[in-house]
């Protein structure tokens, strides 16, 4: 296994999250897509740390677990405020969402 | 050899888990799928001998992130998903083209210099570093996000609780 085999899966995953935030409708679906583009970058993170110069330095787990706990918070305040819009609209389709739009 | 096994293995189960999560319509099942995506890319990490980041992996996205999103989908709407309505959104067409492009861009660099030598130094496996690390030059940045989570936490509760109604004068409570 080269660094290239998890650059590739990782460039993979990140544009099937991609697809899944542009592509979706619904709210929650486009917060999974931005979980799986999250953990795309952590892969990469993570591979190259491994096989970087100097991985005694433990750069690589340092870092994701930082991004891993942003990202649970990112996650709770998401949902959070998923459910304040669905209190509003009474819906989680992101094209009722358009208040701000000008007609 | 067996390593190879494994990541061509765990890899087609974090990229069909992917596009499972992400393409079906049942919202419950979608989670499932995520779920099986995080535990394949936890595997991944093992792999890379990042033990840590795998058990993290599992407690923080499986245990955590995976059960909210299924309060998040029950508190919502109907559980079934957008049943008979339209899945996609209207521009759904430029959405994978831009996707696609992204693709092609992320992969150019790695394909101009394809084969790289294997891996010359294993890291060393342990967490003691890790902790180490943890406390010596990085304690400040754990306190911040300490700090972060604790901050996470209460616009979550505030934001879901919604705006309340004034209590009128003299009742009681």
């Amino acid at each position: 296994m080269t660094l290239h085999h998890y650059l590739i899966l990782a460039a993979l995953l990140f544009c099937i999250g991609l697809m899944g935030a542009f592509t979706r409708r619904n709210a929650i679906v486009v917060l999974f897509s931005v979980e799986i583009m999250l953990n795309a970058a952590n892969l990469n993170l993570i591979a190259f740390w491994r096989y970087g110069d100097n991985p005694a330095l433990q750069h690589g787990p340092l870092f994701t677990l930082f991004a891993i706990a942003v990202a649970a918070a990112e996650v709770a305040v998401g949902l959070a405020l998923v459910i304040a819009v669905y209190r509003h609209f009474r819906s989680v389709d992101l094209e009722v969402m358009d208040t701000l739009k000008e007609e | 050899m067996s390593e190879q096994i494994a990541f061509w293995i765990l890899s087609a189960i974090a990229v069909l888990g992917a596009l499972v999560a992400v393409r079906k319509r049942n919202l419950i099942h979608g989670v499932f799928a995520l779920m099986i995506f995080f535990a394949a890319l936890s595997g991944l990490f093992l792999l890379l001998l990042a033990e840590f980041i795998a058990a993290v992996q599992i407690l923080v996205y499986i245990g955590a992130v995976g059960i909210l999103l299924l309060f998040a989908i029950m508190l919502t709407e109907r559980v079934a998903g957008d049943d008979g309505r339209r899945m996609t959104s209207r521009g759904w067409f430029w959405g994978l083209v831009v996707a696609a492009a992204v693709f092609v861009v992320l992969l150019l660099p790695a394909i101009q210099q394809w084969p790289t030598p294997e891996v010359t130094q294993a890291p060393d496996p342990s967490v003691e570093e890790l902790g180490h690390k943890l406390m010596n030059p990085y304690v400040m940045t754990l306190e911040v996000l300490a700090l972060l989570l604790t901050a996470a936490l209460i616009g979550a509760v505030t934001a879901a609780q919604g705006m309340r109604k004034p209590k009128e004068e003299g009742s009681p409570e």
